[in-house]
């Protein structure tokens, strides 16, 4: 990627048909997770991969878009309030691959820690005001019962409750996320990663 | 100036070495009918990507020279206003869907909404292009869960409803049954007669010659020929471009006959008018002595629904032994269908599969996957690994073969299909033809007793299709039973023992392909017709059914 | 295949409603009891969902929708009833538990505006098209890219769905266990969700090229297969709960500032 900035975004149609994808792509994880009966969410593959391929701006979109429709559409209207979260996963993530933080292994790990930075530091103000500090993830809000029962102060427990739940997802997703990048056929990346120019031949 | 202007064109995808297009020139007049053909990777769809601007605006890489469509500049005007005038139907039905209409109808309408047409205009044309591809029954369906040519008649009905002035088809009928494809060419031979310009891309030669008034013969992204089909199909060393001439060149050609501007006919017609008086058949064919060996499978009083109520196949009996078996029939007759069920993949509501004597209709498809294979119409519902190694070393992994045996019978397996050079790449950075290739190794792979191939010649050029018989004959050799699903004709004459002609989920023929091939009220109401060796014959009146040109040129003697 | 929306067109005046109307009334069924901030607000709200409901004959559907958040509700009750930093005044005790009515009131807020939030969110989920939706919106000025997302997102869930069963198919034919017992299938799971995402991803370049030459970037207006019928007396709902929300909205600010 020759170009220097790292929020630069296409609005072509290869982009426009990447964005339902991804949020088609978060709803199989999503049940996948449920399935499996996972203690993780895996609903932000689709915004991490938008993220790596279009870059921040489209990683915001994918997720705010993603809870949107789904808040809107399938009647979980919770998960309208969370695309605050989604919007922020989808943007560091996309900052973070635009910054070669998915090339290897290990740095894809870091780049899930810094999602789930996001994650916990946009929703537990979410929690706590929607849900009383409560996550609805069985682990997590076991120890935020826990530490309310120390006494604990509020925002402490669900921090608490949202590092159980998002640390973990998050390196799962990202984890996925490399696997599937590394998977990708070099005709489907070109169309991401080449710049707008067009060589000539004359 | 003519309506399209290409000079020298060249262009180069992304990432690649070779140039796709070197330096073409060429000009287009409105209202004809212009046929390209070449071998597989020759360059002709990205030159139609050119012309509607796909090359290079969506695919970038490096481009050269001048594109001009009614005066638009190909490479800088938007591909959005070049599709008012350009309708590109692509080679692979199977991802032509906008993606966002569940019902046909609303999937054919797509692109006449993005131009503005109004509600009761857009019904109209839908109605009437529907109705025209046979398809207006499906309209409520979901485009999804149609069989291949529903889907590629969809994918065609989508951009005709368009009315473009220029329509580029990029093997439109591979998947269609002959009626079918025929009706497709009827129907843009007619548009011609309206100003209308279409292009086509056929690896069915003698189709082709016999529509088109100008023939583009392309290889390794240069213009080979240009000249009407007679004149370019008449051409010395064509086998070096990877395409055999029509029946109707071959035969002239052997018995020495040309026309008055020294050319071999490159139709049928041409080649009656020709031939016809000067030639004579000398003797019958006898029948074929078919041996018919132990039988293999037995299909038993079987039926099968998707939708309850709505049986694809009822009470459908069949007896498989180990001739290499053609399935042939139109369009949506259930052979995919059937296919799945042998292979275990559906399960009948009633009936049952015996495979040499053990009922199997309740095995499940894995436990059946070292015994019978099966290669999928749509080689991308097949393929999920990210390497063709991988991907071909899979099957025989889990029927229980080590590391190194798999990997040993699958680059056998790829080198029979000529891939076992690509066995490191990404199959989805593959082409078509050959994704189709590496889904066939990846069951070969597995040596199987029986192999189902549904469609196998899909996307494949002429010398793909040799290889294809030859490794059919290969199998059979080693006494495999090979079942396969054909629209291609003059591959059912030339490499099989046993023809099953299916319409509407049953069997309406059943026999030799001679036998199967002398009855043309069956081939009618299967949306069949004959292989283009036997048609030539027959309008030369051989009194016999000839299937191959070997036994033509023999029975006309010197 | 079957969509994941819930709509379904049962015939009743709820579903030739116009989708904004219903926006329009989440909105105030939100943000008037908001406003207001006594649980009593929250009462004839969820009661007024519950009638619309009733009244469109979808009520059964929504108490689906309600009833999974019922597990989570519970436990905000018994964390907050046993835990909240405001707990003075014990209500009841449950062995060595004690619940105190503090913590249990500001519960049974949470679980008003969360109850009242998804019924009045099923009115517009169970009874409008997402189609419709997308449509509506692009005829109201929004950019056709935006509508497609929205369609292309309920079509291709189910061909992923799909996908995922033609993926195990091509597994299962080359002789990998994907029926029997649950280990087996959970071990199917894995190498599914791989393949499934990456195809699916793949199928956007087709489809990018599919949309493009049916002129999905032509910059002409679009026109609508189906044109919306109107229902009458959309427009004067509209008003009558625009004028209760910016009323509730002043009377706030008067308490506020007075
Ligand atoms: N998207 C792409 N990226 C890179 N290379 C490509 C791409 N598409 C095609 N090619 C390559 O360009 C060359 C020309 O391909 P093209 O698809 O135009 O051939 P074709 O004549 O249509 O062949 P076929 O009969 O198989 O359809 C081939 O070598 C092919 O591998
Ligand atoms: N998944 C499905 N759900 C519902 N109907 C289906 C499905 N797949 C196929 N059909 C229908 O079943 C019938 C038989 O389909 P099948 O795919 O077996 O046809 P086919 O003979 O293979 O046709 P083609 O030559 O076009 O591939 C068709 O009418 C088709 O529309
Ligand atoms: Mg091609
Ligand atoms: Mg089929």
């Amino acid at each position: 990627m020759s170009d220097k900035n790292i929020f630069r975004t296409k609005f072509d149609v290869a982009t426009i048909v990447l964005i339902p994808a991804c949020i088609g792509i978060n709803y199989i994880g999503k049940l996948f997770a449920a399935a499996l009966k996972l203690p993780l969410w895996l609903d932000s593959i689709g915004t991490c991969i938008g993220a790596c391929l279009g870059g921040p701006v489209i990683g915001g979109i994918c997720g705010a878009a993603n809870n949107l429709i789904y808040g809107l559409t399938t009647g979980d209207s919770i998960t309208l309030i969370y695309a605050l979260t989604s919007l922020f996963i989808g943007f560091f993530v996309g900052i973070m691959a635009r910054c070669g933080f998915m090339k290897s292994f290990g740095k894809a790990i870091l780049t899930s820690l810094v999602a789930a930075a996001a994650a916990i530091v946009v929703s537990t103000p979410l929690n706590i005001i929607f849900w009383g500090g409560q996550t609805g993830n069985v682990w997590g809000d076991a120890v935020f019962a826990a530490a309310q029962a120390a006494s604990l102060p509020l925002w402490l427990s669900s921090l608490a409750d949202e590092i159980i739940v998002d640390v973990p997802d998050k390196i799962i997703t990202l984890i996925l996320v490399y696997i599937i990048l590394k998977a990708l056929p070099d005709k489907l990346t070109t169309l991401y990663e080449e710049g707008d120019r067009i060589e000539r031949l004359d | 100036m003519a309506f399209i202007e290409i000079e020298n064109l060249k262009y180069r995808y992304p990432k690649a070495e070779r140039l796709a297009l070197d330096g073409i020139s060429l000009s287009i007049e409105k209202g004809s009918f212009v046929g390209i053909i070449g071998r597989n990777g020759a360059g002709k769809s990205t030159l139609a990507s050119a012309i509607i601007g796909l090359v290079p605006q969506f695919y970038k890489g490096a481009y050269g020279g001048k594109v001009s469509v009614a005066g638009m500049d190909a490479a800088t005007v938007p591909v959005g206003e070049l599709s008012r005038k350009v309708g590109l139907i692509f080679q692979n039905p199977f991802n032509q869907l906008s993606g966002a209409k569940d019902n046909v109808y609303e999937e054919t309408c797509f692109g006449m909404q993005n131009f503005g047409i109004e509600p009761d205009e857009m019904r109209r044309r839908a109605d009437e292009t529907l109705k025209m591809l046979g398809i207006y029954d499906f309209r409520d369906r979901n485009p999804f869960d149609l069989s291949g040519g529903q889907m590629q008649r969809v994918a065609i009905a989508s951009i005709l409803v368009l009315h473009p002035e220029v329509i580029i088809l990029d093997e439109p009928t591979s998947q269609l049954d002959p009626a079918g494809s025929d009706e497709v060419f009827k129907a843009v031979e007619r548009l011609t007669e309206e100003g209308i310009t279409v292009i086509m891309i056929e690896q069915k030669i003698d189709k082709i010659a016999e529509y088109s008034d100008r023939m583009i013969l392309l290889d390794d992204g240069k213009l080979i020929a240009d000249g009407t089909p007679d004149e370019v199909l008449s051409r010395e060393g064509l086998d070096a471009y990877g395409i055999i001439p029509p029946a109707s060149v071959r035969i002239s050609k052997a018995l020495g006959y040309k026309d008055g501007q020294g050319f071999y006919p490159a139709t049928a017609d041409k080649a009656v008018k020709l031939l016809s008086g000067k030639i004579q058949f000398k003797q019958h064919i006898e029948d074929d002595k078919t041996t018919q060996s132990s039988e293999r499978i037995s299909v038993q009083n079987l039926s099968f629904h998707y939708h309850e109520g709505l049986d694809i196949l009822h009470d459908f009996s069949l007896s498989l032994d180990g001739r290499t078996t053609a399935i042939i029939g139109q369009n949506g007759a259930g052979k995919t269908t059937l296919a799945k069920l042998l292979k275990g993949l559906l399960k009948p509501s009633e009936g049952k599969i015996l495979l040499d004597g053990n009922d199997i209709s309740s095995s499940t498809a894995a436990s059946l996957a070292g015994s019978i294979g099966y290669v999928f119409q749509n080689p991308d519902d097949q393929i999920f690994k990210p390497k063709v190694i991988d991907e071909v070393m899979f099957g025989p992994l889990n029927i229980g073969m080590n590391d190194e045996e798999a990997k040993e019978s699958a680059m056998e397996a790829l080198s029979m299909v000529n891939l076992a050079s690509a066995s490191e790449r990404n199959p989805y950075d593959l082409d078509l033809h050959e994704r189709k290739l590496v889904a066939l190794a990846s069951v070969i792979a597995m040596d199987p007793d029986v192999i189902i191939l549904d469609e196998p010649t899909i996307a494949q050029d002429d010398s793909g299709k040799q290889l294809i018989q030859k490794i059919i004959r290969g199998l059979r050799d080693n006494d495999k039973l090979v079942i396969s699903i054909l629209h291609d004709m003059d591959l059912v004459a030339a490499s099989f023992e046993r023809v099953i002609a299916m319409a509407s989920g049953t069997i309406i023929a059943d026999g030799t392909p001679r036998e199967v091939f002398s009855n043309e009220d069956v081939l009618r109401k299967a949306g069949l017709e004959l292989p283009h060796i036997t048609m030539l014959a027959k309008k030369l009146s051989s009194g016999s059914v000839v299937l191959s040109d070997e036994e033509f040129l023999g029975l006309v003697g010197s | 295949m079957k969509s994941i929306s819930l709509y379904r067109d049962n015939g009743t005046w709820l579903c030739r409603v116009h989708p904004f109307t219903k926006l329009m009334y989440i909105a105030s069924a939100i943000l008037v009891p908001l406003l207001i901030g006594s649980l009593w607000a929250y009462a004839v709200f969820i009661a007024l969902d519950v009638i619309i409901l009733l009244s469109g004959k979808s009520l059964k559907r929504a108490r689906g929708l309600v009833i999974f958040s019922l597990t989570i509700i519970l436990t905000i009750f018994i964390i907050r009833g046993l835990f909240d930093e405001d707990n003075i005044t014990p209500l009841f005790s449950i062995g060595p538990a004690v619940f105190y009515v503090e913590g249990l009131m500001k519960a049974l807020h949470t679980g008003c505006v969360i109850i009242n939030m998804l019924l009045s969110f099923s009115i517009l989920v169970l009874t409008s098209k997402p189609e419709d939706i997308a449509d509506e919106m692009e005829r109201h000025g929004f950019s056709p890219r935006f509508s497609y997302v929205i369609s292309s997102v309920f079509s291709i869930i189910p061909q992923m769905m799909s996908t995922m069963s033609t993926i195990t198919d091509a597994q299962k034919s080359r002789g990998m266990e994907t029926e029997g017992s649950l280990s087996k299938r959970m071990k199917a799971f894995i190498p599914l969700i791989t393949p499934v995402v990456t195809s699916s991803l793949i199928n956007t370049r087709e489809r990018a090229i599919a949309l493009e030459v049916r002129g999905f970037s032509s910059a002409k207006k679009r026109t609508f297969l189906n044109p919306w019928k109107k229902h009458r007396g959309d427009a004067a709902m509209t008003i009558i709960m625009l004028i209760t929300v910016i009323a509730t909205a002043i009377w706030r600010l008067a308490t506020w500032l007075l």
